[in-house]
């Protein structure tokens, strides 16, 4: 072995070593949240924030029992399911057409139109929330499923036009071409070609939207009034009081609702990672 | 491949769009179907106190027949949303809370949404009245000569109450050779305990919420109503009295006096009340500065924490001390509900002694209704002792310009990180005083 092949096994060791180290570092910093918020719900409200991490001597886990029946879970639990599976669904549906519309066909006011939808991502939905109250009163929705779906498939469809668009803008023309050539109808080629083709990008738009379902709470709260409609994240107040928390407890909750949320993540990983190297986030 | 995926799209649709057409068909909830006059309804954000609400509506109801539905949003900003938005599209429910201050509390009554109690409280020879503590009245009142131009009267129903006082921990202060049972009464001894106690048990003597202003107006103000008394206070506030008053820079002086003697934990400035909480809660500190609430959270923290209250230390003999306090939890009735009578009777239910006790006891919070002494934790009741000082700001005739408590509270917190003199701070509220007073007079 030379001298120069050692050189550069060692440069090779110490860029790996370095490397790991690195991302090692990072992966903690992710997951020790999640890990500490697991272990607190193992634990009691004293020891809550003695030994943060440490497995505690003795574990409480009827703690998720008692979270999940306390917390009245079973059936916030079906609601958010419902809520996300319906907004995901419509808001894949109305934005890959809208973004396909947008990148491909051609009609008065288009870039006028995107600019709006665009500018309308700028408003965050708290700063809206009193507007959209009397809309929803006035359409008579309040205190309905549907009124509490229709804004969040409204707030999602932005951010989903704007990265399919950019996805379908990068689209080569001639697979389309071809496909117009075999009898394919405008709508067809939508089906047919540019959705199969834009995966990652769906994917991107699943995991997101998904994301923001199931996590609301604030627009749960200002429309719906009847408990039995209520998602999930209303579940979590009932261990959080104005001055003081249930954190043991608040913990083992809020480890229940995260399960499905990274169970999805897990099954879109692939086209997530697919799309950020395909170029997906390219307009992000 | 691609098959595949449009076929699990395809499929995908089914449960969404069947879901969808029945989420449509779910507009009449079961609490809708039951007759609308006939069911009171109850907003309110004490999502701790979901349950106890729950069962005493339905306690209620068997009592009386008359229903009453209870809601609970929270987190408080959340609730404040939600009132506000139902307001503006006149949706509000029969019973609900005004969070924020007194001059929301007025705006909300100026636009008829809260009705008068006043000959409710009066009825009988006032035997509603007489059942509150007359600080928690003051709270839901508005006076003869109050600035929002609400005609006077009782515009609330206290159901709890709140002191903020200050706390130590008795373990410390025995194993600093301290009587436990006889805390620090005057400034001077409090310093001294403290420099005691750091030498002895080697802990920090004061921690509280300091990175949230309203605990620095609230210290401070105890000390100003002690050295300078309520008339100086409001004559202050209404611009008679000026911030550079010898009065005024000797309440700076005491936090300069407190920060010389290391009186305070480091970073007290940046700490929010919650981090505070369990400093104390886990022994860093002696004393802490804190509302009567502290008592479940300490509980539900350190259930071995042994602690008592104390009247803040005195500094000056010419005038009492003074302790933050009134109604804690109140609610109102919705002045355009056709079930305000119904509502009010509810209410009138619910501030009997026996649901009062129900409402105080497990929460471990103060009553606004006399009687429930027995029932209370020694160290709710060491809170209860402090009813005799109580006073707010907020009850005053006259508030002082959100501005110059901004500059009034920033100032003393630069005074504790030792960026600023007493009597700079004096001369930058005063400032800020006379420009809203020139504004004030140009309206």
């Amino acid at each position: 072995m030379t001298w120069t092949s050692l050189y550069y096994r060692a440069q090779r060791f110490l860029d790996y070593t370095f490397t790991y180290f690195v991302l090692t570092f990072v992966a903690i910093l992710c997951l020790y949240p999640l890990w500490w918020m697991f272990i607190t719900g193992l634990k009691t409200d004293e020891t809550a924030f003695i030994g943060l991490g440490a497995i505690p001597p003795h574990p409480h886990w009827e703690n998720f029992y008692i979270a999940w029946t306390k917390g009245h879970f079973g059936m916030y639990f079906f609601n958010s399911v419902f809520y996300t599976v319906v907004v995901v669904f419509f808001v894949v549906l109305f934005s890959s057409l809208a973004a396909y519309a947008f990148a491909r066909l051609e009609f008065p006011y288009r870039r006028f139109f995107y600019t709006l939808l665009i500018a309308s991502m700028m408003i965050p939905v708290p700063g809206a929330f009193i507007a959209l109250y009397v809309l929803i009163d006035k359409l008579g929705l309040i205190n309905t499923r549907l009124g509490y779906i229709l804004p969040l498939i409204n707030a999602g469809l932005p951010f989903g036009i704007f990265l399919l668009k950019t996805f379908f803008d990068k689209l080569p023309r001639d697979l389309e071409d071809a496909a117009r050539i075999d009898g394919c109808s405008r709508l067809g080629i939508w089906w047919h070609v540019a959705l199969p083709l834009a995966r990652p990008a769906l994917a991107v738009v699943i995991i997101f939207n998904t994301l923001n379902v199931w996590n609301e709470y604030l627009l749960a709260m200002l429309i719906l009034q009847d408990k039995a409609k209520m998602p999930l994240m209303r579940g979590l107040m009932v261990f959080r009081g104005p001055h003081s928390a249930d954190y043991a407890l608040l913990m083992a909750a809020t480890t229940i609702t995260v399960i499905p949320v990274i169970l999805v993540y897990i099954l879109m990983q692939r086209h997530i990672i697919k799309g950020v190297t395909e170029g997906a986030l390219t307009g992000i | 491949m691609k098959r595949g995926f449009v076929r699990g799209v395809v499929l995908m649709c089914l449960f969404p769009l069947l879901a969808f057409f029945v989420s449509g068909c779910s507009r009449v909830s079961s609490s809708q179907t039951a007759p609308q006059d006939e069911v009171v309804t109850m907003w309110h954000w004490l999502s701790d106190k979901e349950d106890l609400l729950e069962s005493l509506a339905e306690q209620f109801t068997k009592e009386t027949g008359i229903k009453v539905k209870v809601d609970v949003f929270g987190p408080t900003e959340t609730y404040k949303q939600k009132v506000i938005a139902s307001a503006q599209t006149n949706v509000l429910p029969d019973i609900f809370g005004v969070l924020g201050d007194k001059k929301d509390f007025a705006n909300f009554i100026k636009v008829g949404y809260v009705k008068d109690l006043t000959p409710y409280f009066e009825q009988n020879d006032g035997e509603w009245l007489h059942r509150f503590y007359p600080d928690a009245i003051k709270t839901v009142s508005f006076s003869k000569d109050n600035e929002y131009g609400i005609k006077p009267g009782i515009y609330g129903v206290p159901l709890d109450m709140v002191t903020i006082q200050f706390v130590y921990n008795k373990d410390i202060l025995k194993q600093a050779g301290l009587d436990p049972e006889k805390p620090p009464q005057t400034m001077e001894e409090f310093l001294k305990a403290v420099k005691t106690i750091k030498e002895k048990v080697g802990v920090d003597g004061l921690v509280t919420g300091f990175g949230e202003l309203w605990l620095v107006e609230c210290m401070a103000s105890n000390f100003a109503w002690n050295i300078m008394g309520e008339e100086k206070m409001i004559a202050t506030y209404r611009g008679e009295v000026k911030y550079t008053d010898p009065d005024w820079v000797r309440v700076f002086e005491v936090f300069d006096k407190m920060r010389k003697a290391g009186v305070f934990i480091p970073g007290i400035v940046i700490k929010s009340n919650k981090e505070a909480e369990r400093d104390f809660a886990r022994g860093k500190t002696a004393f802490a500065f804190n509302g009567s609430w502290c008592v479940n959270v300490y509980k539900h923290m350190n259930s071995n924490l042994h602690f008592g209250t104390m009247l803040p230390p005195k500094i000056s003999d010419a005038n009492p001390v003074g302790v933050w306090g009134g109604a804690g939890t109140f609610f109102v009735v919705n002045g355009k509900s056709p079930r305000a009578e119904k509502a009010i009777e509810f209410l009138k239910w619910l501030t009997e002694k026996d649901q009062q006790v129900r409402f105080v006891r497990d929460a471990n919070s103060l009553p606004a209704v006399k009687g429930c002494e027995e029932f209370l934790a020694p160290e709710v009741r060491g809170f209860l002792k402090a009813m005799n000082f109580m006073y707010h700001p907020r009850n005053f005739p006259v508030q002082e310009d959100p501005l110059v408590v901004d500059t009034f509270c920033r100032g003393i917190q630069g005074i504790i990180v030792g960026e600023k003199t007493p009597k700079d701070v004096a001369e930058e509220v005063q400032r800020v005083k006379d420009k809203q007073l020139k504004k004030r007079a140009r309206r």
